[in-house]
């Protein structure tokens, strides 16, 4: 991660002036992908490095430390060995981003991660996931046994409460939402939040991080994510310091494009390894 | 499984993240184009023409210049022939029921549908505009417009009971138009009963093949028949008697031209002109979805010309920033790219943008240019001109494409006063997150549409259109479709083009008048002079003209107005107008009934002078009756006026204003002195406008008496009457570029 958000002094007239037209910014939504496509070869490399911006996240109530040292193998190799090979991108060391998981599955995870050989972050969710209605001291003390079990990142939920009441804090990334709503990413939250964390740049110099989560999975979807940072944010936040993707079966849908450019056929449902 | 396909690309993709083009392939096009062997014609009453001995004009890809097919130049042969086909389906085509029309409609709108790609993929490839606008506006468009003229057709009958199809339609189309623009002015006149012949250069085929798919439907062809000439053929279509209006989009100097050329012809013309648009940035707006509103406006090949930005000073510095930031982000590139935002206008656009900014420059501007463009021409990278001088000539000419000129402004009336100080008037965008604010500005442009928050939003069934230069022709929606349509029944107008016109030595010389004999006539006479400014004054010209009576006597004498009466007159209207227009409608009415009730009273003095002109007693009293009750209709009508609210597709309502126009001039007929004075006046006040009124040559004296009463009732500059010579008088009016329409009645020159 890069330098932590120093933070500013609380000045909420910046918020009170900010204007956002709503149809205005749902009918930039509906061009991105209009815009904007990439192919061929493109295609290939743009979704090889979407891969490098993802989450890889298992968050169910059945997680046991099997399926989470699966994860964190498909983590450390998230495309298959040929198809890396085909497009010359075997040796540049592609993995997701990191892994994310519920507090409990901390210990595992890190434990599956060095057996493979990695060292990818491990992110926890914490702070009373998803809803964040706990206590201020429960969830401080997430954070702390997360951490001591050796996750680097922590997801935090933000007390609503505490929003709709106008009291804010400050954090090194924003994030969409938990994932477990009804209504997740979308392009319409994810623009005015991307144009925030630039007018938040312009103003102090510091790098917010974005990460979209919930309801991303198909590879189109991803590459349309991929061009709304790049077209707001430019070059400079595609970077997984800056950028992450919180997803579990994109990275299926991912592959199967992958190797469909290779190959030129569409793979069976055995074909790939499951995560 | 083992690998297939090597990419040696993706590792540099994969630093990068560049965008790779999204080429679609044009085989369609060309494909098409060879079933004509790479040699169009023209497409007249459901077959290709291809008349031998003429010229033939390539036609070429923008970008690479290579010659993709030849069009004909039509010759004024072709030209009459598919006027006469046109002419020959109209009798057929308006006599069906408005149902089979809107089905015929609806056939065409499933083949557009059918054959969509090949469509937009010759557009595209043919104008250099970028594939992505054509697939999702223009053709998606074009077959909503289908669908809802069908449906305006199909209870045409009901609806619209009174009015009849005009007849043969002329469109000419200018060198750089889209295929949307076409469809706008087809559909409406096809869906009203008329027929449509189209001129349309040679370089662009795409009409060619909508005339060939309206054709191939079969049941009625000849109702689309399009010509591939030169402009100059335009007068001749004009020209052609069949033709009852000719519809015209395009470039200002060649709309004057036009309409120079057709006066006195009877033939009616829709002009739909200038391409440039405004957009006004408050400090209260959303910065991010106005900057989105510019590259719509201006760099997405949806509009035709550049773009006006007009910037509250307070934001001027962070809408800049933001601005050049999006700029770089731009790309453009070869039309038939998926991931370009615009192409090209072709190579005479470029040099035109090329001039305009070197001359910018020159005269003090800075330019800023960005985005990911190919380097050489016809391609022109999004350019944003700011400190232009507002004096200087580039801030007063039409900004061309893709050029944006930014101007700051400090008040929302220093923005009006800016905004409305150009001769254009096509369409403006208001952004402004305060409602309030964003509908005073809305109301105080002086433009024919006007979006808030958003920027060329269309819609089959809105209304658009310009006001001042931009021409005075409404498309789309209800109010659309009168452009098609006149009242039933209307006589046949007969040409009435004088051969020997000149128009430098009309109206000018005023014949002078001598003392004529005693003056008799019922007393009180009315008060000597014009009536401007609401009382009687002297006239400049300090002569008068004497008025004669039907048995040859002197009736009496009014006074000579001549030029600077006029501007007086003028002024005084000007003044009044914005308090005029302001009025209630309730207002208006009641103003109308008092003169009414007015003239009521005088209909002794009025029945008199009326027996003097040689009218009987009778009939004069009913001429009275009836002009009063003219009056009384009008302000009825002026209480029950209203501006609609519509909701149509576009995320918010839609709001229909009528607006006066401002100053109307009135040039009255000799024949029924007061009935047409008054039946003239009365329509034009009642809808908020202001008049300049030259009445009956024959005898004013009447309309004076009314001038008695309007001067008690009506506040000052209402109505302005100048008696005088009519050819001098309606040259200056003619002459008078603040008058906003002039209404004629009298000699054929």
């Amino acid at each position: 991660m890069s330098a932590h958000n120093r933070g500013t002094d609380l000045d909420l007239s910046w918020i009170s002036k900010i204007q956002v037209n709503h149809p205005a910014v749902l009918r930039r939504a509906e061009q991105i992908q209009a815009r904007r496509t990439v192919k061929k070869e493109w295609q290939a490399a743009w979704l090889l490095k979407a891969v490098t911006f993802i989450d890889l996240t298992t968050l169910s109530g059945d997680d046991t430390s099997s399926n989470i040292q699966r994860l964190c193998y498909k983590a450390k190799y998230p495309i298959r060995e040929d198809l890396l090979k085909a497009l010359n991108m075997h040796d540049k060391g592609i993995t997701t981003a990191a892994v994310c998981v519920y507090p409990a599955r901390v210990c595992d995870a890190v434990r599956a991660l060095k057996a493979a050989g990695c060292n990818i972050p491990v992110a926890s969710v914490a702070t009373g996931f998803p809803a964040g209605q706990t206590h201020l001291k429960t969830r401080l003390e997430e954070i702390r046994l997360a951490v001591e079990d050796g996750a680097t990142e922590i997801d935090v939920v933000i007390n609503r409460s505490l929003v709709l009441t106008g009291q804010w804090e400050g954090s090194d990334f924003i994030k969409t939402s938990t994932g477990k709503e009804t209504v997740n990413a979308t392009f319409p939250v994810a623009i005015v939040m991307l144009r925030a964390i630039r007018d938040f740049f312009w103003k102090t110099g510091n790098k917010i991080g974005f990460k979209p989560a919930g309801g991303i999975r198909s590879a189109k979807d991803s590459l349309a994510w991929l061009s709304l940072v790049k077209e707001e944010l430019g070059d400079e936040w595609l970077k997984p310091e800056l950028f992450r993707i919180g997803a579990s079966t994109l990275l299926s849908d991912i592959e199967r494009q992958i190797y469909h450019h290779v190959t030129g056929r569409y793979a069976a449902y055995h074909d790939l390894p499951m995560s | 499984m083992a690998a297939t396909r090597a990419a040696p690309h993706a590792c540099e993709i994969f630093t990068s993240l560049e965008y790779g083009p999204v080429p679609e392939s044009h085989a369609c096009a060309l494909a098409w184009l060879d079933t004509q062997d790479r040699c169009l014609g023209h497409y007249v009453n459901g077959k290709w023409l291809k008349p031998e001995h003429r010229n033939s004009v390539p036609c070429q890809d923008p970008i690479t210049g290579e010659n993709l097919a030849s069009c004909l130049q039509a010759q004024a042969k072709d030209v009459a022939a598919a006027v006469e086909a046109a002419r020959t389906a109209f009798k057929s085509w308006s006599a069906q029921p408005g149902v089979v029309r809107g089905q015929h409609l609806t056939r065409l709108a499933k083949v557009i549908q059918k054959h969509q790609r090949l469509l937009w993929t010759l557009e595209s490839l043919v104008t250099g505009r970028v594939v992505r606008e054509v697939r999702d506006g223009d053709v998606q468009l074009a077959q909503q417009l289908l669908h809802y003229h069908a449906i305006q057709a199909s209870t045409q009958e009901e609806a619209l009971a009174g009015w009849e199809p005009m007849g043969v339609i002329g469109l000419i189309l200018p060198p750089t138009f889209s295929f949307l623009e076409m469809m706008w002015r087809i559909c409406p006149a096809l869906a009203m009963g008329c027929t449509v012949v189209a001129l349309v250069p040679p370089t662009s085929p795409t009409p060619l093949l909508l005339a060939q798919l309206a054709g191939e439907l079969g049941s009625f062809p000849g109702i689309l028949n399009v010509i591939s000439g030169p402009a100059s053929l335009g007068p001749i279509l004009a020209s052609q008697p069949a033709i009852q209006k000719v519809a015209f989009c395009g470039a200002l100097e060649e709309g004057r031209v036009l309409r120079r050329s057709l006066a006195g012809k009877c033939v009616e013309l829709g002009l739909a002109l200038g391409m440039e648009s405004l957009l006004l940035l408050t400090d209260t707006a959303d910065v991010d979805s106005a900057v989105e509103g510019v590259v719509d406006a201006a760099w997405s090949d949806r509009g035709p010309g550049g773009l006006r930005l007009l910037i509250q000073e307070s934001v001027w510095d962070e809408f800049m920033r933001r601005l050049q930031e999006r700029m770089g982000r731009l790309r453009s590139g070869q039309g038939l790219d998926g991931a370009v935002d615009m192409g090209t206008r072709g190579a005479a656009a470029c040099d035109l943008a090329q001039r305009f900014v070197h001359e910018a420059q020159s005269q003090g501007a800075q330019v800023f240019q960005a985005g990911d463009v190919p380097p050489k021409s016809p391609f022109y990278p999004p350019t944003l001109v700011s400190n232009l001088p507002p004096a200087s000539p580039c801030a007063q000419a039409e900004v061309p494409w893709p050029v944006v000129v930014a101007s700051p402004f400090r008040t929302a009336k220093e923005a009006l006063a800016v905004a409305n100080g150009t001769p254009r008037g096509g369409s403006a965008s208001v952004w402004s997150e305060r409602l309030g604010q964003a509908l005073e500005l809305g109301y105080g442009l002086q433009m024919g549409t006007v979006w808030i928050n958003a920027h060329n939003l269309r819609d089959p069934s809105v209304p658009t259109g310009g006001c001042k230069e931009s021409g005075c022709s409404w498309h789309g929606g209800p109010d659309g479709l009168y452009e098609y349509l006149r009242p039933s029944r209307t006589p046949i107008q007969v040409s009435c083009l004088s051969k020997n016109m000149n128009y430098d030595t009309f109206g000018l010389a005023v014949p002078s008048t001598l003392p004529a004999g005693p003056e008799i006539g019922p007393s009180p006479a009315p008060p000597y002079g014009l009536f401007v400014g609401g009382r009687f004054q002297a006239p400049g010209a300090r002569s008068s003209r004497p008025i004669q009576d039907s048995s040859g006597n002197l009736h009496g004498y009014v006074a000579e107005g001549g030029a600077k009466d006029i501007r007086g007159a003028v002024e005084a209207a000007h003044q009044a107008a914005p308090g005029w227009a302001g009025q209630s409608p309730g207002a208006r009415a009641g103003l109308l009934w008092a003169l009414a009730a007015a003239l009521e009273r005088r209909k002794s003095t009025l029945a008199s002078r009326l027996e003097r002109q040689g009218v009987e007693l009778k009939a004069a009293e009913a001429e009275v009756e009836l002009s009063a009750r003219r009056l009384r209709a009008w302000g009825a009508r002026a209480q029950a006026q209203g501006h609609t609210l519509q909701v149509s597709g576009l995320r918010g309502p839609v709001l229909r204003l009528r607006e006066p126009l401002g100053v109307l001039a009135v040039v009255c007929p000799d024949e029924w002195p007061l009935l047409a004075f008054v039946s003239l006046l009365a329509p034009a006040l009642a809808c908020g406008n202001t008049v300049v009124m030259v009445p009956s040559a024959a005898c004013p004296l009447l309309a004076l008496e009314v001038c008695q009463d309007m001067a008690t009732l009506f506040p000052a500059g209402l109505a302005n009457v100048v008696t005088g010579d009519r050819d001098h008088l309606t040259r200056c009016l003619a002459l008078h570029q603040d008058v906003q329409a002039l209404w004629y009645f009298g000699s054929a020159q």
